[in-house]
């Protein structure tokens, strides 16, 4: 079995968190106080993840579809299982559909889209197909690179004076009961919730038990730098035109002119966010694989090419960038919370079935 | 080991003349074998022969070590009795010549003449004596033509494998390091030596080495290039698994830090491994200079092997897809200087680029004499003119060059070689995709890069995968002082993974402000 580090843990935690995140202004209809939204969420977030991780310390050597499996037996279990591969696979697809309709609009405004998300999946099924290992070592490559450029665009926002503290005030203007409907369920499930696919990831860890320390930790540290992203885009942009502009992040990074040399960075942007949408891609179409073979018993190798032409035919479900955003963020958002809290939740309020008791508990 | 003799062997006959003709006819009457036959004063009834190939041996040490004393040799008298005894009383007299071995069949006697030693057969003996006399003409130990430094060290391999093991053996003055040598080629028999230190190295590698060696049955092994293509781990990748260097000094380095060397008789270029990415931008200099200016440089070839490949790549997605990138004034000059050009970006920087390959390919092989043409050619005809006459734009002749002369900073050519190949690849993508092109191109590069393994290392560690050990990044992307580097490179199983004791940093040196 592929296994891999503790440092590469946390580095898969932060980059597949932020993914395409910072691009949109989540939680805009609290207005100036979507920060304020997101950290309620993150906390939430944090309390789901203390949950996950309390179920996978149960059986640290199972998966997401074995632990289903442990919990509910063989049938629903491994039914539940299958429903998840083809969540995981339905995400996946979003973020090909995003990268999509990202590249199109900002980069390549002549190109099909069609061809435009083949290459992203034919990258992330190359990826696939070489395993977790070589994804966790490639996300680690690409830390850096990210994690440089965010820190670069951060600082020269702050050096042309963009950020302006009077966007976000006055600070609850319409009491808390705006903030508290969107944090909840839709900022908990996208971004905070997607901590669930971890259970898939976690097994492979070879350090068990530094699993719970940093977990935590690296979700807190990617929840602060979301909050601060947020916070950010709102206070340079104002609540109004946040809410109206297609790619927020987009508008700020074109407001940067600095000494007539760094001018028009949305490039840049762009391609820091097709990391991390790349990163999410992978990580979701993995999932997907890994949980179909878990409960399946197929091989691994065959169902990576298989799902991958899945992934992409649905793709093209959705007619146009509207229909795309409106099921992304109206309709996914309703129904994500059974796999991110109301299936888990349930499996830990069942307890795990006797037959798997010893086997499992022993370790 | 040696193939030859592991077949069905012939052994020697008594006779003298039945011996000689059978190496004549094994030969086939080559005009090279030397056969010299003689009489000693001692033993006048006896005839003794001695054969050997002409030109790989020293014919001087023949007639000093072997010939004067057999002939003016001195015998007991039981030695003429028995047949075999001869010989042993030979060997006593020929002991001055270093190795002296005894050989029974015909086939063992076949292969050490071959291999530059001579045959003492004697009459009524069915066996032989082998004495080294190799020589022959060889290049001269000299400076390294490929991989130069400033400081340090200024000799290089040469085609003989023995005086390269003894230019490693001088740097290494320890029994630990171990020098196997193997036969390999089935008519070459090339003589291929494998070197470690014992007590560093992982012998794991050391096995692996020795097992993918085994497996190798070529009918001749003319450079270590032969034996690396047997031995990598992966066969399609355009990046190499294994270090090649010339220089003795780079050897031992590797040595040290718990590498096997493969080098290969008739070859200046040893082969090591494992290695990682990252080894290959690192020059023996580094090491020599001080530590600030060598981590300096170090960052400039990792900039130069980026800009080698991605410029051309950068150029045209900027100046076809993204425009807006670029400060209106410099837009302006380069649209104008675009104005008259027939073609689109990609066919220019594809045009210029293969128009450069073939210049460097021509630089290369053709004759020294005609050495001052090409650059005259090269320079004036192909770059000015051609954009005086419309053909491609002076930007783009800048970029081309600049990315040429970044592909020569690198210290190992065949690091720098992938280059060439995948700025192509990049070229093409762009000009179709522009920056989405370069950043799908740059992902398959980096997914191939963590797949890849040298000898079970991984490619791209340090990085991906972190270290295992802390301090493993104090010799990748920069070097700290001496002092500093207490771990031996790259993640592996050695026996004795540090380098010296932790805390040797020197103390500051004050000195009395008074005269």
């Amino acid at each position: 079995m592929q296994q891999i580090g503790k440092n590469q843990l946390w580095i898969l935690i932060v980059v597949f968190m932020i993914g395409s995140t910072p691009l949109f202004e989540l939680g805009i209809k609290a207005k100036q106080d979507a920060w304020i939204a997101m950290t309620l969420a993150a906390v939430a977030g944090l309390l789901l993840t203390t949950l996950y991780v309390q179920i996978q310390k149960r059986a640290p050597e199972s998966e997401l579809a074995e632990l289903y499996k442990i919990h509910f037996g063989r049938w629903i279990g491994g039914f539940v299982g299958i429903v998840y591969a083809l969540w995981f696979a339905y995400e996946s697809m979003r973020n090909v559909r995003d990268v999509g309709e990202l590249t199109v609009m900002t980069l390549l405004s002549f190109t099909p889209k069609w061809i435009v998300m083949l290459l992203i999946l034919s990258a992330a099924t190359y990826t696939v197909s070489k395993g977790l290992e070589v994804f966790v070592r490639v996300v680690q490559l690409l830390f850096p690179i990210a994690a440089f450029s965010y820190a670069f665009l951060l600082i020269l926002l702050f050096i042309s004076r963009l950020p302006k503290i009077r966007h976000l005030l006055p600070l609850l203007e319409h009491g808390m009961m705006p903030v508290l409907k969107s944090a909840f369920p839709d900022l908990l499930s996208f971004p905070f919730g997607q901590m669930v696919i971890f259970f898939v990831f976690w097994k492979h860890v070879s350090e068990k038990k530094m699993i719970s320390a940093i977990s935590y930790w690296a979700y807190i540290g990617v929840s602060l730098f979301l909050i601060l992203m947020n916070a950010l885009t709102l206070s340079v942009l104002g609540p109004e035109i946040s809410a109206l502009a297609a790619l927020p992040l987009l508008e700020v990074v074109q407001l940067i002119r600095l000494a007539n040399i760094l001018e028009r960075l949305d490039v840049v942007v762009t391609l820091l966010l097709l990391i991390g949408l790349y990163v999410k891609i992978t990580a979701l179409y993995m999932a997907a694989v890994f949980t179909f073979t878990a409960v399946t018993g197929m091989s691994y190798r065959y169902c990576v090419l298989p799902i991958g032409l899945v992934i992409y035919a649905s793709s093209f479900l959705e007619t146009n960038n509207t229909y795309h955003l409106w099921i992304g963020l109206d309709i996914t958002l309703k129904i994500v919370p059974l796999f991110q809290f109301v299936l888990p939740l349930l499996m830990l309020v069942v307890g795990v079935r006797k037959k798997y008791k010893t086997k499992n508990m022993a370790r | 080991m040696n193939k030859q003799t592991a077949g069905a062997l012939t052994p020697l006959s008594p006779s003298l003349q039945a011996n000689v003709k059978a190496i004549q006819s094994r030969f086939g009457g080559s005009t090279d074998l030397v056969i010299r036959m003689f009489r000693s004063d001692a033993a006048p009834e006896r005839e003794i022969a001695i054969l050997y190939v002409d030109g790989i041996v020293d014919t001087g040490t023949i007639n000093e070590s072997v010939m004067e004393p057999l002939m003016s040799m001195r015998l007991p008298p039981h030695a003429l009795v028995k047949g075999s005894k001869l010989l042993e009383a030979l060997r006593s007299c020929v002991v001055s010549i270093g190795s002296v071995q005894d050989i029974h069949a015909l086939e063992q006697a076949l292969q050490y003449m071959t291999d530059g030693l001579c045959i003492i057969l004697a009459d009524g003996c069915p066996a032989a004596l082998t004495a080294d006399v190799n020589g022959g003409d060889q290049r001269n130990v000299s400076i390294p033509q490929t991989q130069t430094v400033i400081r340090g060290p200024q000799h290089a391999f040469v085609e003989n494998l023995r005086t390269n093991i003894s230019l490693v053996r001088r740097i290494i003055r320890s029994s630990d390091l171990h020098v196997q040598v193997h036969k390999l080629g089935q008519q070459t028999h090339t003589n291929v030596a494998v070197l470690y230190v014992n007590g560093i190295v992982d012998e794991g590698i050391v096995k692996e080495v020795y097992r993918r060696l085994a497996a190798i049955d070529l009918d001749g092994v003319l450079e270590s290039g032969y034996i690396e293509e047997f031995i990598q781990d992966e066969t399609f990748t355009l990046f190499p698994t294994l270090l090649n260097t010339e220089r003795p000094d780079t050897v031992a380095a590797a040595l040290l830090e718990g590498r096997v060397a493969v080098m290969v008789d008739g070859s200046p270029i040893a082969l090591m491994a494992p290695t990682t990415f990252f080894s290959f931008f690192q020059s023996p200099e580094d090491y020599y200079q001080r530590f600030d200016i060598a981590s300096f440089v170090r960052i400039i070839r990792y900039a130069a092997y980026v800009v080698s490949i991605v410029l051309p790549a950068v150029y045209i997605a900027v100046t076809t897809f993204h425009q807006e990138m670029l400060p209106t004034t410099l837009l302006i000059s380069l649209a104008a200087q675009r104005e008259g050009i027939p073609f689109p970006g990609l066919a220019e920087a594809l045009l210029m680029e293969l128009t450069f390959e073939v210049l460097r390919e021509a630089g290369l092989r053709m004759p020294r004499a005609i050495g001052p043409a090409i650059s005259i050619v090269g320079a004036l005809v192909l770059g000015q003119s051609a954009v005086q006459a419309g053909i491609v734009s002076a930007g783009m002749v800048i970029v081309v060059s600049f990315t040429a002369i970044s592909n020569f900073v690198m210290p190992e050519f065949n690091m720098a070689a992938t280059s060439r190949i995948i700025r192509f690849l990049f070229t093409i993508m762009a000009g179709v995709f522009g920056f989405f092109g370069i950043f799908i191109s740059v992902l398959f590069m980096l997914i191939h890069l963590v797949s890849l393994r040298s000898f079970g290392v991984p490619y791209m560690s340090p990085i991906a995968p972190g270290p295992a050990k802390q301090g493993l990044w104090r010799d990748a992307f920069i070097r700290l002082p001496w002092w500093a580097i207490v771990l031996r490179p790259m993640d592996l199983n050695l026996r004795n993974p540090k380098r010296q004791a932790n805390g040797k940093r020197p103390p500051a040196q004050r000195h009395s402000s008074k005269p």
